[in-house]
């Protein structure tokens, strides 16, 4: 028997780290994207690998999931990590009356946190606010957004996956049921249009899965929700440091090679393909980023830029949704056979959110083959070019 | 495009000024002076020939030679010898990492000098005679 | 708001190349990118470009604004025109195109990978000042032992190549991003120095210094292969 083919829509992390387990899982898999790899909101995260503090006291859901992956991304592919850890920084008398609530969080999590005193912690960081009350260390790191996804989209090329960039999908090919049996493309480099047929459709199109799932006439509850970041030209930090408090705008400063990024804001919007700049959410960053790293004010702006959460559902945007991933088979959703789609999630847990989905492809396949992702180191991020 | 070995359009990138910076200028400069040396080169071994003609055939060339046409081409070998000489100083001292950071300066300094020298050839050769 | 006008290549496929103009409507403060991907948005559905990041640390989107290599989500547009002017975009040069401003780093990725690039290392390893930004301080870790890890500056960009004039004619250069790469290594790997010291390799380049004149992330490409000529030099004296 043939090997059972997949059509992945969309490569960022999601969809890389899908068509990466698909690929060690001996589907024969084929990437479909619209753009470059990373080219939507993935390329454009805060790179923060989260420990799971942030979420500690209100989604410890996402707060697990961001632990247990952040070991596995370090083993599996570190070398578009800076492993460096994370503070996370009391300034005023509110911040430090959330210390206890932060730390029991962090314990019900199994998130390791570590409270230094503040010379410590200025010590390690001599640009922090010399106002700092309280300074405890947890495990994040930060990571290079498109290296990160280029690592898993190799590795799954080593495997086999064949990748159509540059190919957005249009249509989807539907069977007399309505089921789905493929895509139709139109590949923007080369301006011709084809038909993909296959066993199975995952829709990994993050803010835009609402786009896809309307062309099988099904439907899945998201709210894009975005948020900005501002880039600042010096390297002021080594580790990233989050305001100790409930998230919120402008509470995380990290460093991107020589660059500091400040991050980051939560409205809703319409229109995802273009979201402007609002500069008034710019003098935010630097007012917010500035009070965790003073510096910053003697440093220059060098980019800012909008991404799109795809936060799972319809309810009001914001904070208040859970950043938790969702995979959905809409033959119990909307009677429709032969598509999967997934969103939701974060960076740090796309490993993750491929084994769930890649679980659900094999149980509606008929399959039994376990993951194996969580063991099998990537290959370079450079082999996606270059083999 | 991506270049292809022994291309004849590589020619023209050779010297195309399109989008170059300071030290682009003077690698383009360097070899267009480095051509016209060489140029000059076999056109000097081409005049020292007509020594093998006899002195009647040299005295004549040596009489023509002494038109403001002739002095001007000679200025330019002059021009195009004093600055490939210093950028070649300039080039050979970067190549042991001195001086890279000051790169531009030094380009500036041996552009200046070039033509500093050549004028003060230029009034020479214009006057003593 | 200013109402400028892109020039952007355009190449499909076999095509022959053209340029398409768009009026854009744009905040000045906005970058280069940012006009592209709206004319994409909201003019022609099928312009294709590379970007991922927008914050100059992942070298996808360079292009050439008005004939000069610039990483263009950093580029801002009050920067390159005026209000009711033209702006040019085109593919970097020296890499095969793709299609509309993409071109195949596939060359450069390559050569990055048999120089054995390092893709993260340790943060005492950057050795010197780029222009105008000072290396970030060496700070100590908690405990001896440890040491902060960090990713290169190098962004694997593709401009310094874009803009050599040596790597205009012969593709198998190095060039100037894989050889600061080796530079930054130091030669004591065998083959390093045999690389190095190769017909493409350190003594290929011609000095033109265009590659430091614009790498984006401050590597000074330029005088890291004058660094490599020197190490290379000692080497063989050495050896000699
Ligand atoms: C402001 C902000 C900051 C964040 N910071 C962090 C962080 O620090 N750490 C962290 O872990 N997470 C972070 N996240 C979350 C994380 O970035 C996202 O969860 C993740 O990038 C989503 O990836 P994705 O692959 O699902 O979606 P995307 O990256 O958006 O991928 C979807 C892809 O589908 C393609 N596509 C769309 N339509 C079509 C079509 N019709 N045909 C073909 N292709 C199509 C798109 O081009 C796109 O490339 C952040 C998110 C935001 C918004
Ligand atoms: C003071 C004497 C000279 C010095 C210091 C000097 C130095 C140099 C240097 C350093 C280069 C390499 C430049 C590069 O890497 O791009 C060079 C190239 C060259 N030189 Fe000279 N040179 C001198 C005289 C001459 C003369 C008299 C001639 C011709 C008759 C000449 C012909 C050339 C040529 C043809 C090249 C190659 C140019 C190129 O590749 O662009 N040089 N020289
Ligand atoms: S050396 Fe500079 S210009 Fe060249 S690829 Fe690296 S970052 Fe880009
Ligand atoms: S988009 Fe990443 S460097 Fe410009």
């Amino acid at each position: 028997m043939s090997k059972p083919h997949v059509i992945v829509i969309g490569a960022g992390f999601t969809g890389t780290a899908i068509a990466h387990d698909l690929a060690l899982r001996d589907f024969d898999v084929t990437v479909v994207e619209r753009g470059p790899i990373a080219s939507g909101t993935s390329g454009r995260t805060h790179g923060l690998l989260h420990s799971g503090g942030r979420y500690a006291v209100k989604d410890q859901e996402s707060a697990i999931e961001c632990i247990e992956e952040n070991i596995i991304l370090r083993k599996i592919v570190p070398e578009v990590i800076e492993p460096n850890g994370g503070l996370f920084v009391a300034l005023t008398e509110s911040d430090l009356a959330y210390k206890e609530t932060f730390i029991q969080g962090c314990e019900a999590c199994g998130i390791p946190v570590d409270e230094i005193t503040p010379q410590e912690a200025l010590r390690l960081e001599p640009n922090l606010n010399p106002k700092v009350l309280a300074a405890l260390i947890v495990p994040d790191g930060t990571f290079d957004p498109l290296r990160l996804a280029l690592s898993f989209a190799a590795s799954a090329k080593k495997n086999g996956a064949t990748y159509h960039l540059f190919t957005e999908v249009v249509d989807m090919l539907l069977d007399g049921q309505g089921n789905v049996t493929g895509v139709k493309v139109w590949d923007r480099a080369n301006n011709t249009r084809y038909e993909i047929h296959s066993d199975m459709v995952v829709n990994a199109t993050g803010a835009w899965v609402g786009q896809i799932t309307q062309m099988a006439h099904a439907h899945v509850p998201i709210t894009p929700t975005p948020g900005i970041m501002v880039a600042y030209d010096q390297r002021l930090v080594n580790r990233a440091i989050n305001r100790l408090n409930r998230p919120s705008d402008g509470d995380i400063v990290l460093p991107q090679r020589r660059l500091a990024v400040v991050g980051t804001t939560s409205f809703s919007i319409e229109e995802v393909d273009y979201v402007p700049i609002d500069r008034s959410q710019v003098d935010l960053m630097l007012e917010r980023g500035a009070e965790l790293i003073p510096a910053i004010r003697q440093a220059k702006e060098r980019g800012v830029y909008m991404a799109v959460r795809p936060l799972i559902g319809a309810s009001g945007p914001g904070r208040s949704i859970s950043r938790t991933f969702k995979a959905y088979d809409h033959k119990e959703l909307d009677n429709v056979e032969g598509l999967v789609t997934i969103t939701g999630g974060k960076a740090t847990t796309c490993r993750a959110m491929a084994e769930k989905t890649v679980d659900i492809v094999c149980q509606k396949l008929g399959l039994n083959i376990p993951c194996t992702t969580a063991a099998a180191p990537l290959t370079s991020y450079r082999e996606f070019y270059s083999r | 495009m991506e270049p292809q070995k022994n291309d004849p359009k590589n020619l023209w990138d050779w010297f195309n000024p399109k989008g170059r910076n300071v030290g682009g200028w003077a690698f383009i400069l360097n070899r267009i002076a480095a051509l016209g040396l060489v140029f000059y080169l076999y056109l000097h071994l081409f005049v020292l020939g007509k020594l093998a003609q006899g002195p009647q055939v040299f005295d004549q060339f040596i009489a023509t030679a002494k038109s403001p046409l002739y002095i001007l081409g000679e200025l330019l070998v002059i021009a195009a010898a004093l600055y490939h000489g210093l950028n070649g100083v300039r080039v050979l001292l970067t190549s042991f990492n001195i001086g890279v950071p000051q790169q531009k300066q030094m380009f500036y300094t041996a552009l200046l000098l070039s033509v500093l020298g050549t004028l003060v050839f230029a009034v020479r050769m214009f006057t003593v005679h | 708001m200013w109402k400028i006008t892109y020039r952007v290549h355009r190449q499909k496929g076999n095509e022959p190349p053209h340029y398409e103009t768009f009026q854009v409507e744009v905040d000045p403060e906005e970058y280069v990118l940012d006009g592209v991907e709206k004319i994409w948005a909201s003019e022609d559905r099928s312009l294709t470009f590379r970007h991922a990041c927008h914050h100059s640390t992942c070298g996808a989107c360079g292009m050439r604004v008005n004939g000069v290599e610039k990483l263009t989500c950093i580029t801002k547009i009050k920067d390159v025109v005026q209000d009711g002017g033209t702006l040019t975009v085109e593919p970097l040069r020296n890499f095969p195109v793709v299609s509309d401003l993409v071109v195949d780093l596939g060359p450069l990725y390559r050569k990055m990978a048999a120089v054995q690039a390092p893709a993260v290392h340790a943060l005492s390893m950057t050795p010197w000042e780029g222009q105008n930004i000072a290396p970030p301080a060496d700070i100590p870790m908690r405990s001896a032992d440890e040491e902060y890890i960090r990713l290169p500056d190098c962004i694997e960009c593709g401009i310094c190549i874009s803009a050599c004039p040596v790597a205009a004619t012969d593709p198998e250069y190095f060039g100037p991003a894989p050889l600061a790469a080796i530079q930054i290594q130091g030669l004591d790997k065998p083959e390093l120095l045999a690389l190095a010291d190769s017909q493409e390799g350190v003594w290929r380049c011609h000095s033109a210094f265009e590659c430091s004149a614009v790498c984006p992330s401050n590597v000074d490409p330029g005088r890291r292969i004058m660094d490599l000529r020197r190490q290379v030099s000692a080497k063989r004296l050495k050896l000699a």
